[in-house]
């Protein structure tokens, strides 16, 4: 970096590190992409090219989203969906990560589910929601059911990746240190695990969202899922766009958490590239 | 050290070891002495079963013929008494420096006390203090191989088994941590098995060394370096002893199936 320009111009390093941000592309292609998109959309419905009765746009759907909030309606709804949502992810997170920790470590225990689990990996989810319900009814169980299937599979795969991409060297170092199989697992094998689990569960909460709403539209109808329903089939399409809003300001936040965690627990992988 | 001789009873005794990968003859009929606080230097081309011999004797594969017993006990599997410098550090990339240093002592359950003390010990004579906050990938390969040798240390083992340990290193490096090695163990001196290809290596750090031929490894011969302890490497590089053996050993390791004409002064058993 050129260290003498600032002071020649007089610009600060901060005012200079913001205004070399702004000309980086990514930032203002998608400014100008969102203004542009937004914007328009907004105008054509401002201009009366929507009708409001097949179709909204941006300030009438904002309009409907207090609304709801105001009402109390979408937090009740946001409430009921989370609860099959967390229930969903609090049971397939544990499940997941013991099952791909067995699969990965232990020959006999992968021959044994290797079949199912793999069917199941290839199989679109959506098409069990059918015999789930048989089976566990259409309430909460049966909705939970369908979360735990959409959001189970990449904690599987990628924890039972993780634990087959053990350094073989590393797994040298604790024999030849006499490590027991405790030690080993607390030193080796989770450590290694972890990227690997934290992009798995950045998988899993998109899908468990997925999940969610193809649970609250294929099954009893409830949640996020229903109001969003109701009132596109009221005509209502500000109000039914609105809940798909909060999904993916959830779906968003919840990728930002995980990628939080992500370079919380690869801290040491900061400076590697060096 | 436990044992109360001077240094000159086996501690570490390889007897007949033969081993296949298969139906790969990796290595045959092998045996070796190795006395308390010796340095036992192995050279051999690549290939020819030396990281294969110090895993057998590390207990971490088996042979199908013959036995390795360490103080009169068959090794079957590693023992705490027994340390390992790996040739790829070994370091784990997740601890951090002093972590990985006392990762031993954890292993075999010391106390929080001893280990603390223990570590910073071996990482100050390692020459390591002031890094125990970094982890692996933000240090030198000198520096990861210095952690590797505190690792091994602070295990205080009778044996270090030292599987070419500075061979990915530059050749700077790699002096200082020649020099480095015999001042440690001229502190505190333990029995060493030092793998190398450098002719160079092989000479200044061993007390003794063993030439093996390629595959299948066999002993093809060994000698006392005669360098004695304290030695200077700077005045052992000059010497003519140095220079005489180097060349014996050059020439060794050029023509595998003869042997070179002999140094007369030199005793080649
Ligand atoms: N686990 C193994 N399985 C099969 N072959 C092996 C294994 N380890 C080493 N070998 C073979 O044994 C021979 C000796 O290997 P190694 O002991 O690594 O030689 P060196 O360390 O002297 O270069 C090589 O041909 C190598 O390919
Ligand atoms: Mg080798």
């Amino acid at each position: 970096m050129a260290t003498d320009a600032p002071a020649a111009t007089g610009i600060s390093t901060d005012e200079r590190a913001f205004w070399e941000r702004i000309k980086e592309p990514a930032v203002y292609v998608r400014l100008i992409s969102l203004f542009v998109v937004i914007g328009g959309w907004e105008l054509m419905g401002q201009t009366g090219n929507i009708d409001p009765v097949t179709f909204s746009y941006p300030s009438a759907i904002c309009v409907a989203f207090w609304d709801l909030i105001a009402s109390g309606q979408m937090v009740s709804a946001a409430y009921e969906s989370s609860q099959i949502l967390v229930a969903g992810l609090l049971i397939a997170i544990p499940l997941g990560i013991v099952l791909g920790i067995l699969m990965g470590r232990f020959q006999i225990f992968e021959y044994a589910v290797d079949t199912y689990v793999f069917a199941l990996y290839a199989t679109p989810v959506v098409a069990l929601a059918f015999p789930i319900a048989m089976v566990l009814g259409v309430d909460f169980v049966g909705k939970t059911t369908i979360v735990v299937f959409f959001a189970i599979m990449p904690i599987i795969v990628n924890v039972y990746h993780g634990v087959r991409n053990v350094d073989l060297s590393l797994l040298e170092v604790t024999r030849s240190f006499c490590s027991t199989e405790g030690q080993r697992w607390r030193d080796l094998i989770f450590p290694s695990v972890v990227p690997y689990l934290v992009a798995g569960l950045g998988l899993a909460c998109g899908r468990a969202l997925v999940g969610m709403v193809v649970a609250e539209f294929l099954m009893s109808i409830s949640g996020l899922g229903a109001l969003s329903q109701d009132y596109i089939a009221d005509l209502e399409l500000d109000k039914g766009l609105a809940p798909v809003v909060l999904l993916m300001v959830v779906g968003i936040a919840l990728t930002k958490v995980v990628n939080i965690c992500e370079t919380k627990f690869s801290s040491w992988r900061v400076r590697q590239e060096s | 050290m436990s044992s109360s001789d001077n240094g000159t009873n086996p501690t570490l005794r390889l007897q007949g070891v033969g081993k296949w990968f298969g139906s790969l003859h990796v290595l045959d009929d092998i045996d070796i002495d190795v006395k308390t606080q010796e340095i036992l230097t192995i050279l051999g081309p690549s290939g020819c079963g030396k990281t294969t011999l110090l895993r057998i004797v590390n207990g971490l594969i088996l042979c199908e013929r013959g036995e390795i017993s360490f103080k009169g006990e068959v090794v079957d599997g590693p023992r705490p008494e027994m340390a390992m410098v790996f040739q790829n550090f070994g370091l784990f990339p997740w601890k951090r420096l002093d972590q990985n240093i006392g990762y031993a002592l954890r292993i075999q359950g010391r106390e929080k006390g001893e280990i603390d003390r223990l570590v910073s010990h071996y990482t100050e004579l390692v020459g390591l203090g002031g890094f125990e906050a970094n982890y692996p990938s933000q240090l030198s390969g000198g520096m990861q191989q210095r952690a590797g040798l505190a690792r091994a240390l602070a295990a205080q083992p009778d044996v270090l088994l030292m599987d070419e340990p500075f061979g990915a290193l530059d050749a700077l490096t790699r002096e200082t941590l020649q020099e480095e090695l015999l001042r440690i163990n001229e502190a505190e001196p333990k029995a060493m098995i030092f793998i190398t290809h450098s002719i160079d290596e092989a000479l200044l750090l061993g007390d003794r060394v063993l030439v093996m031929t390629p595959r299948p490894g066999r002993i093809r011969f060994q000698f006392e370096t005669g360098f004695g302890r304290g030695r200077d490497l700077e005045e052992i590089r000059g010497s003519q002893r140095f220079q005489a053996l180097r060349h014996y050993l050059w020439e060794a390791m050029r023509n595998p199936d003869e042997e070179p004409e002999p140094i007369p002064e030199l005793v080649l058993e």
